[in-house]
């Protein structure tokens, strides 16, 4: 490893590593603007000049460009590297307007720093500066060319970095230009990483334009709790509003960047726009209330109820929103108190496969993000992963780039940023294409030197699977997978057959038994299902096998914690009349919910902003959110209140646990019986390890010891083809309006994709039906009008509904309908 | 808004490289010949001919100066400006065309017939000052020169067709 010495100080650092990187090691920043280490260097912007005084090679050198080597020494302060830095500034500033006071990007702008710290403090240009006309780029991103310096930092993430084609530079030298062809909206969902990534303020954040300076924002680092992965994220927030989020690097999980859902679906915590949106007081029967009020409400309603019909009559609800710290207690006061629950999921069979799959992860399979950069061979089996985990089909999209193999089993139109083959197999087909690819990648050498189990369920992997609509053929990519030394299987958790978690384990299993480096990755429901996972045992029930017991009247109350059946249950009628049946529904929850609506007592609790919290992503790694500011309604909008109040308006959620612990009826503090680091490893074994006295939990990956062995046998798959004449509609998820929270913050509101149904052309002409025609399906509870959106990439015999804001799915009476031909028609 | 026709020429073109983008501006200097200059339609129909998006396909058009996202007039003169021909005074040759001719400099006459554009080096150096007029290079330029030349063109329609 090379030995070197910047500025008197001496570092070692590893083969390949440029002089700024190594610099930056020994904390000394080396001014830059189009350097960036995820994008790399092209030496364009010659502000990273330093002086390498001794070593191979002498003078001033642009210090991104540059290895480190044995023997150098490098100088960043040295006269002649300062005076070239210094004209540099001077020249990338004729052009860029005196404009920082009403600028957004003021206060936290690099090219403001190194301005300032170049010495470069008087304009001696006195010409007419070049400008340009903005463009209008959407919702989300504000558009100011004047302030370019022509980096191209923007244009090399856009294009290279994240894949999409409609922002780049335009025109020659001086007049560069980066726009779109179009003024129109960014298509790409990872479009606020331009705000983060650009060295000024060309690319600004339009939901928090013009409201705050950096050095007024109240600023934590956080975790994005809208889908599976947990990307890290810093809270910025003032006057009681979060104001944005922006992208905080985790080289483990998203790296430098978000995706937009995660960045600007945030309003939820502030009621939206005009504050009324989030319910902030306490109620009893929708009559606002005192906190203890409420709270002695619940706890007398729920200490009434348990003494009558036993407390077998309380069910908990918790959801995959939760912080770990509120499902532990969950778990605790249901043990204790004899509740029934915790329930997590809706719907029986996402739990089971979310708890195969977390039962099946092993420490030396699962993977990160990071490490699924450096895939040589990527499968994803069942995944939409840019509408379920926007982020991971960016981490696909680094391993495309370093020419990994693609495939994509899944039956839905799939697009991506990158070039995949796409095989649109049903869901019950998945596992045989599956099967297959792996099987033929396995020669007759290593399956000698399996052992038995793994040699079994080698064998009894189907062989053949005929592809003919996709024209692909599976032997070909078996022989690629076959030399490929570090393949990583995807497997979601949504439209995928009960046993595919499983199976995608053990297909991992066989590849590493192989020789390979194989890795698994989950795409699970929500932010915190694994550790719903954790919690759960074979007894725990989901929601739709706890409401016959609500409907035949043995449970009396529902304590619904940051959880709403109402969000993806079908069959609304029957949930309405269940939930009227309780004496009790007590609700804790940040969120405007239908749930909320219908408590007898409400209690608001605190946001991911509002407190500290854990939580555990997809592959198990624990990661904690800080409180950002105590919160309560924004001041925003309106003068702040002229009366002085000794409380804060809105001011009065707590974390879900706390209230949790409160109506549970127990008189002494928390803090008196146990800590929260002993909460979570007594009710969760593997915590232990941790530690009881370690928390917050701030790093690490908890994943339990694979005790189930592995390689279940392969079942027979079902035989292809239909019997019955119509369609299996299946629901989905899309990306900005079908998670909670985000779904909820008004902010995304407005990019909200199209109420679309997908439908394979094939079936499409059969029905008569085109592409872009407006259809009415009939559903066993009323029909819904929706746009039809027909594909060739996706399986025949399927509907796609996606489970979204404003399409009125549960209509559905089950979490899948099977739709007769006649009852789609055109409208 | 091609012809069905260009479009099938083009489609030719395309299929005959190797890669289809190495025919990008060919394809538009073909539509060029027809149409004079790339509107938005153009842009967006050859983009897809192309497999580019129009934005891929707009980052090159920009890039090269004989390549028009603006109407021009029939005859584009462009005056060469990089530093020998500056030297030898393509700023009065630009003058005496705007005034002479009523072309606004980097616009197009009021009757349609001349667009007046710089132009970097194009290698006519020991020519200074000169201009090209629709692929047909003219050097050492003096105002009479130039009357006669622009003068031939609007009076006559007198032109060397392009090679």
């Amino acid at each position: 490893m090379p030995r070197l010495v910047i500025d008197d100080l001496e570092i070692e650092v590893p083969k390949g590593t440029k002089v700024i990187d190594a610099a930056e090691r020994l904390g000394i920043m080396i001014p830059r603007f189009c350097y960036h280490e995820a994008l790399g260097a092209v030496g364009a912007c010659r502000m990273c000049a330093v002086k390498f005084i001794e070593g191979p090679l002498k003078g001033v050198q642009m210090s991104c460009m540059i290895d480190a080597q044995d023997g150098m020494v490098v100088s960043t302060t040295d006269q002649e590297a300062v005076d070239f830095r210094k004209r540099v500034i001077e020249w990338l500033m004729i052009n860029h307007p005196h404009d920082c006071p009403v600028c957004d990007e003021g206060g936290q702008c690099l090219l403001q720093d190194e301005t300032v710290s170049s010495g470069h403090g008087r304009r001696r240009y006195p010409g007419r500066k070049r400008t340009y006309r903005n463009q209008y780029l959407g919702p989300f991103i504000a558009h100011e060319m004047n302030r370019c310096i022509h980096c191209y930092r923007c244009s090399r993430y856009y294009q290279e970095f994240s894949g999409y084609r409609d922002l780049g530079p335009l025109q020659i030298g001086n007049r560069v230009y980066f726009g779109r062809f179009k003024e129109g909206r960014l298509e790409s969902p990872f479009s606020g990483n331009l705000v983060d990534i650009c060295p000024t303020g060309v690319y600004t954040d339009i939901p928090a334009r013009f409201k705050v300076r950096r050095w007024d924002l109240q600023r934590a680092p956080s975790v994005c709790i809208n889908c599976p992965l947990g990307c890290n994220t810093i809270g910025n927030s003032h006057y009681r509003a979060v104001m944005r989020v922006e992208a905080r690097m985790n080289p483990y999980v998203n790296g430098y960047f978000l995706c937009d859902e995660g960045r600007f679906g945030f309003s939820y915590t502030n009621g939206g726009a005009d504050h009324a949106q989030r319910p902030w007081n306490s109620r009893i029967s929708g009559a606002d209330v005192t906190v203890e009020a409420a709270l002695a409400e619940s706890a007398s309603k729920i200490a009434e109820i348990s003494a009558i019909y036993g407390p077998g009559a309380v069910v908990a609800l918790g959801s995959t929103r939760n912080s770990l710290e509120t499902q532990s207690m969950l778990s605790r006061l249901c043990r204790r108190k004899g509740w029934q629950g915790p329930v997590w999921f809706n719907d029986p069979a996402i739990y089971r496969k979310v708890r195969s799959g977390v039962e099946r992860l092993d420490s030396g399979i699962a993977v990160s993000m990071r490490e699924i950069e450096f895939a040589d061979f990527v499968i994803v089996a069942g995944a939409d992963l840019l509408n379920e985990a926007p982020m991971a089909a960016m981490a696909i999209r680094q391993a495309s780039r370093k020419n990994a193999t693609i495939i994509v089993v899944d039956p839905r139109p799939i697009s991506l940023p990158f070039e995949f083959r796409h095989i649109p197999a049903a869901p019950a087909q998945i596992e045989r294409c599956l099967g297959s690819l792996v099987k033929g990648s396995i020669s007759k050498d290593e399956l000698k030197g399996f052992d038995s189990s793994a040699k079994g369920f080698c064998k009894a992997l189907p062989a053949k699977f005929e592809e003919k609509e996709s024209g692909i053929s599976i032997s070909e990519l078996s022989g690629q997978l076959m030399s490929a030394k570090r393949p990583v299987i995807v497997c979601g958790t949504g439209i995928v057959c009960e046993s595919t978690p499983a199976f995608a384990a053990d297909c991992a299993q066989l590849l590493r038994e192989s020789g390979k480096k194989a890795g698994l990755f989950y795409i699970l429901p929500g932010a915190s299902s694994f550790s719903s996972a954790l919690l759960s045992g074979p007894e725990t029930k989901t929601f739709s096998e706890i409401l016959p017991q609500i409907e035949e009247g043995l449970i009396k109350a529902l304590i619904a914690t940051e959880s709403d059946p109402f969000w993806d249950f079908p069959d609304r009628e029957r949930l309405d009349r269940a939930l009227s049946m309780l004496d009790l529904l007590v609700v804790i929850d940040y969120l405007p919910t239908e749930t909320v609506k219908r408590a007898t007592v409400f209690h608001p609790s605190s946001t991911v902003f509002e407190m500290n919290s854990t939580f555990v992503n997809q592959e198990g790694r624990v990661q904690h959110a800080e409180r950002v500011h105590v919160g309560g309604v924004p001041i925003w909008g309106a003068h702040p209140p002229r009366i002085i109040r000794n409380f804060v308006p809105g001011g009065d959620h707590q974390p879900a646990w706390e209230l949790l612990w409160k109506i549970s009826a127990e008189t002494s503090m928390l803090e008196s019986v146990l800590t929260l680091g002993e909460l979570i490893a007594a009710e969760i074994p593997v915590f232990e390890a941790v530690g009881h006295s370690k928390y917050p939990i701030t790093e690490g990956r908890i994943i339990p010891e694979n005790s189930e062995g592995s390689f279940v046998k392969p079942k027979a798959s079902p035989a292809k083809g239909q019997t019955a004449k119509g369609f299996n509609l299946l629901l989905t998820d899309t990306i900005f309006a079908s998670r909670e929270p985000s779904a909820y913050a008004d902010t995304l509101a407005s990019v909200f994709p199209e109420a679309t149904l997908f439908m394979h052309s094939g079936d499409a002409n059969g029905a008569g039906l085109s592409e872009g025609d407006m259809v009415s399906v009939e559903l066993e509870l009323g029909a819904i009008q929706l746009k039809l959106s027909v594909s060739q990439r996706m399986a025949r015999g399927f509907l796609f509904l996606p489970r979204q804001r404003g399409i009125h799915w549960q209509k559905m009476k089950e979490f899948s309908a099977w739709i007769a031909p006649e009852r789609i028609r055109k409208i | 808004m091609l012809s069905e026709e260009l479009k099938q020429e083009l489609r030719k073109m395309i299929a005959d490289a190797e890669s289809s983008r190495e025919k990008a501006v060919d394809v538009m200097l073909d539509i060029q010949e027809h149409h004079l200059w790339m509107s938005d339609e153009a842009m967006e129909e050859a983009a897809e001919l192309l497999g580019m998006s129009p934005l891929e396909l707009d980052e090159l058009a920009t890039f090269y100066d004989f390549i028009y996202r603006s109407p021009v007039g029939k005859y584009v003169i462009h005056v060469c400006d990089s530093a020998m021909c500056w030297l030898e005074g393509h700023q009065r040759v630009m003058d005496h065309i705007s005034t002479s001719f009523n072309v606004p400099i980097g616009g197009t006459s009021p009757d349609g017939l001349f667009t007046l554009l710089p132009v970097c080096c194009i290698g006519y150096c020991d020519r200074a000052p000169a201009m090209v007029i629709n692929r047909r290079v003219y050097g050492k330029l003096t105002p009479e020169k130039i009357d006669r030349i622009l003068g031939r063109l609007a009076r006559d329609n007198e032109f060397h067709p392009p090679e």
